[in-house]
C-alpha cells in the first residue's frame, strides 16, 4: 500500500480552521528571549548571592466558542450570550448557561445596544506598570442591555469625583485601526444627556485624594 | 466528624519584603520544622506520613514543582505529598485537605508547608502576577491590579451599610500595630511604626475608597503546620494541641460583576446575593463550619479570629459574611471597636495580612499558627508581650480567602 492511500483513508477528528486573516501588533520593544541568567550579586560578606533570571515567553489564547465576542470588538460590536431555555443573558459572556437545570444548554449570540448602567465604580490611583500613566482612572462595573452580570471597564469623559451610581452610559469604541480585539477597545463615557450633580463633602474629598495621583503621573516619564 | 483532626505546632519564617529577606523555599522550610521541633520535641520528621505543599504562583519562584525541592531538601523521599493551589485560600485550602487526610483515617500526621517570594520580581510586576487571577479576557486589562476590584466592590458596600472611610481605616491601623507586638511580622520588621486613624486616612490613594494603609503586605515568607490525629496529639504535645472543630470552604464567581443574581445563590440566601457587595462564599463556608461546631452564635461563642485581611475594607465585609454584625449594625459594631485587643472579639491579634504580610501560600498557615499560638497559650513566648494575647481563649476562627471572594474557608479551632 502507498503512503499517499494511507494518507487519505486517515480519520479527520476535527476540521482544522484555516487562519488567512492574520494580524500583528506587538509594540516595538517586545521580545521573546526565551530563558537566559542575566546577572547577580553577592553580599560584601559573602554570605548572600542573589541571581538574576529573565523569561518571556509568547502565549496563543485560542477563544473557541468565545471567539464572537472577540471578533465583534473589532467590528465595533458587542456580543452577549442568551439561554434559549430561561432566557438569562450576559456580558460577559456565558457559552452555556449557568442555571443547573438547564444542565448547561449552549447559549445563543445576541447583538447588545451600545448603553449600559453603572452598578458600583472606583477611582483608580494606582495599576499594574502599563496602566500607570493613565491615572487616574475611572473603572466601573456597568450592566449592558438586559444582562445579569455587570462587566468591569473605564469610564472616560468625566471629573473622577463626578461618578455616581446608577448613572447612565454610552459604549464609545476606538478608531478601527487602533482594536486589538480586546475589552480596551471600547471604554464607557456618560450618557449624552447626562449632567453632574453639585459637589459635596464625599466629592471634595475624593477630589483631594485625585488631585496628588494627577501630579504624580505628570514626573513619570 | 468521624475522626478528630489536631494541631499540635507550628511556625513561620520572618516575613519580609526584599533585601532583608534572603533565605531559600528549603532553607526557609527547615527553619520552620526545626522551629517546631524546639516546641514540641517528641516531634519526629519520622513521624510525618503525608506532605501536602500550600503555593500559590509559579511565576514567582520560576520553578514548577518548587515543593519537590523542599521535599526531598526535608529528607522526606518516599513520604507521598502533593501541592494545593487555590490562589489567596492556598492556605486555607491546604489545610482543608490535611484535615480530610487525617479524618478518614488514610493519615495520622501530615505536614503543611506553604510558601510564597513575591519580591522576586519588582512591586508592580508582582501586581500584575496576581492580577493573572483575575479573568485576563476580561479584567486584567481594564482593572490591572486586585486593589481595584475590591475597592468597586467595597464602595457599594461602604454606602449599603452606612460605614464610612474612617470606620474601616481603624481597621488598617489595629492590625498593622497589633503587628508590632510580633517579631516576624513584616511591619515590625520593615516599616516598624505605630499609626493612627488619620495615617491611613492620610496615604495615598490606591482605589477609592482604598488607600495605602488599607492593603495588605507583598512578601516573601514560609510556613509549616503540623496536623494529626488526637492519638498522635495527645503523645507529642498532651497539654496544648489544638482541634478543628468545624471547617467550611466554598466557592463564588472569578468576576465579581457575575454575582449580582447567581441562580446557584439565589437557591440558597434569596435574590440578591451576594451581589457586588457580599463574600457569599465567605458566609456559605461559616454556615458548614458553625454547623460542624455546633456554634449557634459565633460573636458569643468564638474568642477571636485571625482573618484575610488583603484590605481593611474587606476584614470590615468578612465581619459581617461571619454574622458578627449586620447591615444595622455593622458600623457601630466598627465605631465600637469590638474587634480590637480590648474589645468583644479580637482580630488578627498577629497582625494580618496588613501587618503580618500575606507570602500567598504561607498566608493561610501562618493565620493558622497564630490561632494555634493563641489556643496553646504560646502568645507571650512568640510575641514581644502579652499585648496581644486574648485571655483565656477557648475557641477561635480561621479564615482564608482568594480571588474577589472566589474561594473561602473558614475553620473553627478549640482547645483539645
Amino acid at each position: 500500500m502507498s503512503e499517499a492511500v494511507v494518507m487519505k483513508k486517515k480519520k479527520k477528528f476535527a476540521d482544522e480552521p484555516n487562519f488567512t486573516e492574520k494580524k500583528s501588533y506587538r509594540p516595538k520593544g517586545v521580545k521573546e528571549t526565551g530563558l537566559v541568567f542575566v546577572g547577580h550579586e553577592i553580599s560584601d560578606d559573602g554570605s548572600a548571592m542573589n541571581q538574576f533570571l529573565h523569561y518571556d515567553q509568547l502565549y496563543t489564547i485560542r477563544h473557541g466558542r468565545n471567539s464572537k465576542f472577540f471578533k465583534g470588538l473589532l467590528d465595533g460590536e458587542i456580543w452577549g450570550t442568551k439561554c434559549p431555555k430561561c432566557g438569562d443573558t450576559w456580558v460577559p459572556v456565558r457559552t452555556h448557561c449557568w442555571n443547573l437545570d438547564c444542565n448547561l444548554q449552549e447559549t445563543e449570540w445576541v447583538k447588545m445596544p451600545l448603553t449600559a448602567k453603572v452598578h458600583t465604580w472606583t477611582i483608580a490611583g494606582w495599576s499594574g506598570r502599563s496602566s500607570l500613566k493613565r491615572l487616574p482612572i475611572v473603572l466601573v462595573y456597568a450592566v449592558i442591555g438586559d444582562s445579569k452580570v455587570a462587566i468591569a471597564n473605564e469610564l472616560h469623559g468625566i471629573e473622577p469625583w463626578n461618578v455616581e451610581f446608577g448613572m447612565q452610559l454610552k459604549i464609545v469604541f476606538k478608531p478601527k485601526e487602533e482594536r486589538t480585539a480586546t475589552v480596551t477597545d471600547f471604554h464607557f463615557e456618560p450618557a449624552d444627556r447626562w449632567k453632574p450633580s453639585p459637589m459635596n463633602p464625599e466629592k471634595e474629598r475624593i477630589k483631594k485624594l485625585v488631585e496628588p495621583v494627577y501630579e504624580w503621573v505628570k514626573t513619570l516619564k | 466528624m468521624t475522626r478528630k483532626v489536631c494541631i499540635v505546632g507550628g511556625a513561620t519564617t520572618p516575613f519580609d519584603y526584599g533585601p532583608t529577606g534572603f533565605e531559600s523555599i528549603e532553607g526557609g522550610a527547615t527553619e520552620c520544622i526545626k522551629e517546631t521541633r524546639k516546641d514540641i520535641p517528641e516531634f519526629s520528621m519520622r513521624d510525618i506520613d503525608l506532605m501536602i505543599y500550600s503555593h500559590f504562583s509559579v511565576h514567582f519562584g520560576h520553578q514548577l514543582c518548587s515543593e519537590w525541592i523542599i521535599h526531598d531538601h526535608l529528607g522526606l523521599v518516599g513520604v507521598p505529598h502533593y501541592r494545593v493551589e487555590n490562589g489567596g485560600n492556598t492556605g486555607g485550602s491546604a489545610l482543608y485537605a490535611a484535615a480530610l487526610a487525617v479524618m478518614s483515617g488514610q493519615h495520622d500526621v501530615v505536614g503543611v508547608i506553604g510558601w510564597e517570594t513575591m519580591d522576586s520580581v519588582s512591586q508592580s510586576k508582582g501586581s500584575e502576577f496576581i492580577a493573572l487571577a483575575s479573568d485576563i479576557r476580561y479584567e486584567l486589562l481594564v482593572g490591572g491590579i486586585y486593589p481595584i476590584y475590591y475597592a468597586a466592590m467595597a464602595n457599594k458596600w461602604m454606602k449599603d451599610n452606612n460605614v464610612t472611610e474612617e470606620d474601616v481605616a481603624t481597621i488598617g491601623a489595629k492590625n498593622r500595630n497589633n503587628a508590632m507586638d510580633n517579631p516576624k511580622a513584616q511591619w515590625y520588621r520593615n516599616e516598624h511604626k505605630y499609626i493612627t486613624v488619620e495615617d491611613v486616612m492620610n496615604s495615598r490613594l490606591i482605589s477609592y475608597p482604598i488607600k495605602k494603609y488599607d492593603c495588605c503586605l507583598m512578601s516573601r515568607g514560609v510556613a509549616f503546620v503540623l496536623v494529626c490525629s488526637e492519638e498522635y496529639a495527645k503523645k507529642v504535645n498532651p497539654d496544648h494541641y489544638v482541634t478543628i472543630d468545624g471547617m467550611g470552604l466554598s466557592s463564588c464567581t472569578i468576576r465579581a460583576g457575575d454575582r449580582l443574581n447567581f441562580p446557584g445563590w439565589t437557591e440558597r440566601y434569596g435574590a440578591g446575593y451576594p451581589e457586588m457587595t457580599e463574600f457569599g462564599a465567605c458566609r456559605n463556608a461559616a454556615d458548614r463550619a458553625y454547623k460542624m461546631a455546633d456554634i449557634e452564635n459565633p460573636l458569643k461563642e468564638i474568642d477571636f479570629g485571625e482573618i484575610h485581611d488583603a484590605f481593611s475594607t474587606s476584614e470590615a465585609q468578612i465581619y459581617k459574611a461571619l454574622y458578627l454584625a449586620d447591615e444595622n449594625n455593622i458600623a457601630q459594631f466598627l465605631r465600637d471597636e469590638s474587634t480590637h485587643m480590648h474589645g468583644e472579639i479580637p482580630m488578627n491579634p498577629g497582625g494580618g495580612l496588613m501587618g503580618y504580610g500575606h507570602p500567598v501560600g504561607a498566608t493561610g498557615i501562618m493565620s493558622t499558627i497564630e490561632c494555634f499560638y493563641q489556643l496553646s497559650g504560646l502568645i507571650p513566648k512568640k510575641h514581644l508581650s502579652k499585648k496581644t494575647e486574648v485571655p483565656d481563649a477557648e475557641c477561635g476562627i480561621i479564615n482564608s480567602h482568594a480571588g474577589t471572594g472566589t474561594s473561602i474557608s473558614n475553620f473553627i479551632l478549640r482547645k483539645g
